[in-house]
């Protein structure tokens, strides 16, 4: 290898991140490599140290002690007790075009920290303005998506926190981001944008062991528990549970009999034992039901 | 520009949620399709299965004769209109409609050539300099067309572009996107809960609720012959007036009782009532409050369907008049002239015009003279 190379853009990357100019005699490959790894180790320090990412990335995931918070965020010039609303937002592939669009929106001056958090995930640190208030995190999600939606032609969804008062609070906050995201792809599919207070009984049930979801669904179905419904038996549930358990407004909707859809509700009773009609069945299936999908996709994982 | 078919489109998401059921519709080249429904029908949904931002569940989206179900969003051809758009708000007005052409590394002449080009068709030439904060709403709104145009898209899918304008604006901006259409020749897919909106900008309607499609026409046939109570009530404003009303056929008359209310059904009518055997049973009347008449000659012209009732409220719109009051516990809508001397607690005559009556299976909520 040809350190003299190596220890050349390794100078270059020293001076670009820290600004510091260097000369380094290396009298043999033997000394050019050591000073090509000391460098290196140098940058990384420095890295540490100093770049905004790497204390955010550390922040989140609690890898900065509390008593370093205020110092280090000093260093970077970030302010600690801004008030921010962090969103975390996920795609197939966060690419050179995602970041793109998003430093684009959130230009610099605006403040706003975008930190990779892994290859399909972002997180976005946002101060807010004068004025806005939590109540403006859901449009300003909606904005981030439908933009990315827009330019980059990708389907996003995204969660995003309460609002912080200070850096410290950062690492509750990407908690609460973190399960906000992984209950909404999980529970509310169908939605883009996931509030960090808006998750119902799913926030319950993924807490939950999975030894406890396994026992209360041995307990609703017995030992024969069901893998999964087949979409029909589902969208005619899901169907009759937004009707407020109403015969004649689900038939009228499914486009089918009302004794037909009788029968497949008493077919459902057979196979479960559970009789939808009641209001204590209906939602002791409505959970199972959210249940056997969190098993499926821990199963899955 | 391009001809789309859905083919018994279905969308179910991974928690069993329904979304979309069988959807089934051709659009033509340069057709502007309107999607509409109550929030949660399944329109948006829809859009972004032709968009490519949601898996397609069953059924086959074709564009242009081309299967599309796995085909990247990038590579539809289409560009999108949302809602929330956002400007970026450093660059000018040109690097805003430029920016989406620069991330996908087009040639920097052909840019401009597009960006001047979307810019004379929005009348947006004189602003090119300016930042976002220097445009109003319709300006800006404007802007997010042109970065739309630009792209010279096969199809434009816009959901509920005008949704966050205020009322003067966006009938504004409605008048600017049937223009826009006009000029691009495009093939437009345009979702909105707003039925004006739908009315004024379609040249055909896709009524939804509940993921399933209701009907599909022209903005004047959903209006004269809905197809169900639904989509009577959802398109209209003020909405159809309903009420229960009991058939009774007696050889060739047929008259629908409400109340003590006697109405006899017109000739056009009667046979859809009698063929189905109606006799005896409870159907949805409804007719649209235009169709209730105060006038004094119309009465004296229509004897067999005359109700009274009280006004409880008066409503001066300046070139018309609302009129509310109940029907056998059913409140109803009157549309009249505003030279009415009826006024708030009046006894009050009205006739129905019994030719523009609709009535509806009380149980399947379909119709049956339309």
């Amino acid at each position: 290898m040809d350190y003299t190379q190596e220890l050349t853009k390794a100078l270059a990357e020293l001076k670009r991140i820290t600004g510091v100019s260097m000369d380094v005699n290396a009298d043999s490959p033997e000394a050019a490599e050591q000073a090509v790894a000391q460098i290196r180790c140098l940058c990384t320090a420095y890295k540490e140290k100093y770049n905004k990412t790497d204390f955010l990335q550390g922040l989140m995931t609690g890898g900065i002690p509390a008593y370093d918070i205020t110092e280090r965020a000093a260093r970077l010039h970030i302010t600690p007790d801004d008030r921010r609303v962090l969103f975390l937002l996920e795609c197939r592939h966060i690419d050179e075009t995602v970041t793109e669009i998003l430093k684009n929106m959130f230009p610099a001056q605006t403040k706003t920290y975008l930190v990779p958090v892994a290859e399909n995930t972002l997180a976005l640190l946002r101060p807010l303005r004068s004025g806005e208030t939590e109540a403006d995190s859901r449009r300003i999600a909606r904005t981030i998506v439908d933009t990315l939606s827009t330019e980059a032609l990708i389907r996003v969804q995204l969660s995003y926190s309460f609002v912080i008062t200070n850096l410290t609070e950062l690492p509750e906050a990407f908690r609460e981001t973190s399960l906000a995201l992984k209950v909404g792809k999980l529970f509310y599919s169908e939605q883009t944008v996931f509030p960090y207070n808006e998750l119902g009984i799913g926030r319950l049930i993924y807490q939950l062991p999975v030894s406890l979801c396994e026992n209360f669904l041995k307990e609703i179905f017995g030992s024969d528990v069901p893998e999964s419904f087949d979409d029909e038996t589902l969208g005619t549930i899901n169907r009759f549970f937004q009707n407020n358990l109403n015969i004649a407004e689900t038939s009228r909707q499914l486009h089918m009999h009302r004794n037909t859809l009788i029968y497949r509700l008493e077919q459902i009773e057979k196979r479960t034992g559970l009789d939808v009609r009641l209001f204590e069945d209906a939602m002791t299936f409505k959970i199972a039901i959210m249940v056997l999908n969190y098993l499926q996709s821990e199963r899955n994982h | 520009m391009a001809s789309l078919s859905l083919e018994g489109i279905q969308k179910i998401y991974p928690n069993g949620f329904h979304a979309v059921k069988d959807f089934n519709l051709d659009i033509e080249d340069k057709e502007f399709i309107i999607f509409v429904g109550p929030s949660g029908c399944g329109k948006s949904t829809t859009l972004r299965m032709i968009a490519g931002l949601e898996d397609i569940s069953g059924g086959t989206l074709k564009i242009d004769g081309k299967v599309m179900n796995d085909v990247e969003p990038k590579d539809r051809d289409i560009a999108m209109v949302f809602q929330n758009y956002a400007l970026y708000p450093h660059m000018t007005v040109y690097d805003n409609m430029a920016f989406g052409l620069k991330l996908r590394k087009v040639p920097k002449d052909e840019i401009d050539k597009k960006v001047r080009e979307a810019a004379r068709i929005l009348d947006l030439e004189k602003l090119l300099d300016r930042k976002p904060k220097a445009l109003s709403g319709g300006q800006r709104q404007r802007v997010a067309m042109g970065r739309a145009i630009v792209r010279n898209p096969k199809v434009f899918l816009m959901d509920e572009p005008l949704s966050n304008l205020d009322a003067k604006l966006r009938v504004q901006m409605r008048i600017e996107i049937s223009k826009l259409h006009e000029n691009l020749g495009a093939t437009i897919i345009y979702v909105t809960h707003d039925q004006t909106e739908a009315m004024t900008l379609g040249t055909r309607i896709v009524v939804m609720k509940d993921g399933v499609v209701q009907q599909v026409d022209t903005p004047q046939n959903l209006y004269n012959t809905p197809c169900n109570l639904f989509v009577a009530g959802f398109i209209g404003s003020p909405q159809m007036n309903f009420m229960d009303a009991v058939c009774k056929v007696n050889g060739q008359d047929v008259t629908l009782t409400v109340g003590e209310h006697v109405l006899k059904v017109p000739a056009s009518k009667k046979k859809a009532l009698i063929d189905g055997g109606y006799d005896g049973k409870t159907v949805v009347l409804g007719i649209r409050p235009e169709d209730v008449h105060d006038s004094q000659a119309f009465i004296s012209n229509s004897p067999d369907s005359v109700i009274t009732s009280t006004i409880k409220v008066y409503e001066l719109l300046g070139a018309e008049v609302f009129l509310y009051f109940d029907v056998e516990g059913t409140q109803m809508t009157a549309r009249v002239n505003p030279r009415t001397t009826l006024r708030t607690g009046d006894k009050a005559v009205f006739a129905l015009d019994m030719e523009k009556i609709h009535v509806f299976d009380k149980e399947t909520e379909l119709t049956i003279t339309n």
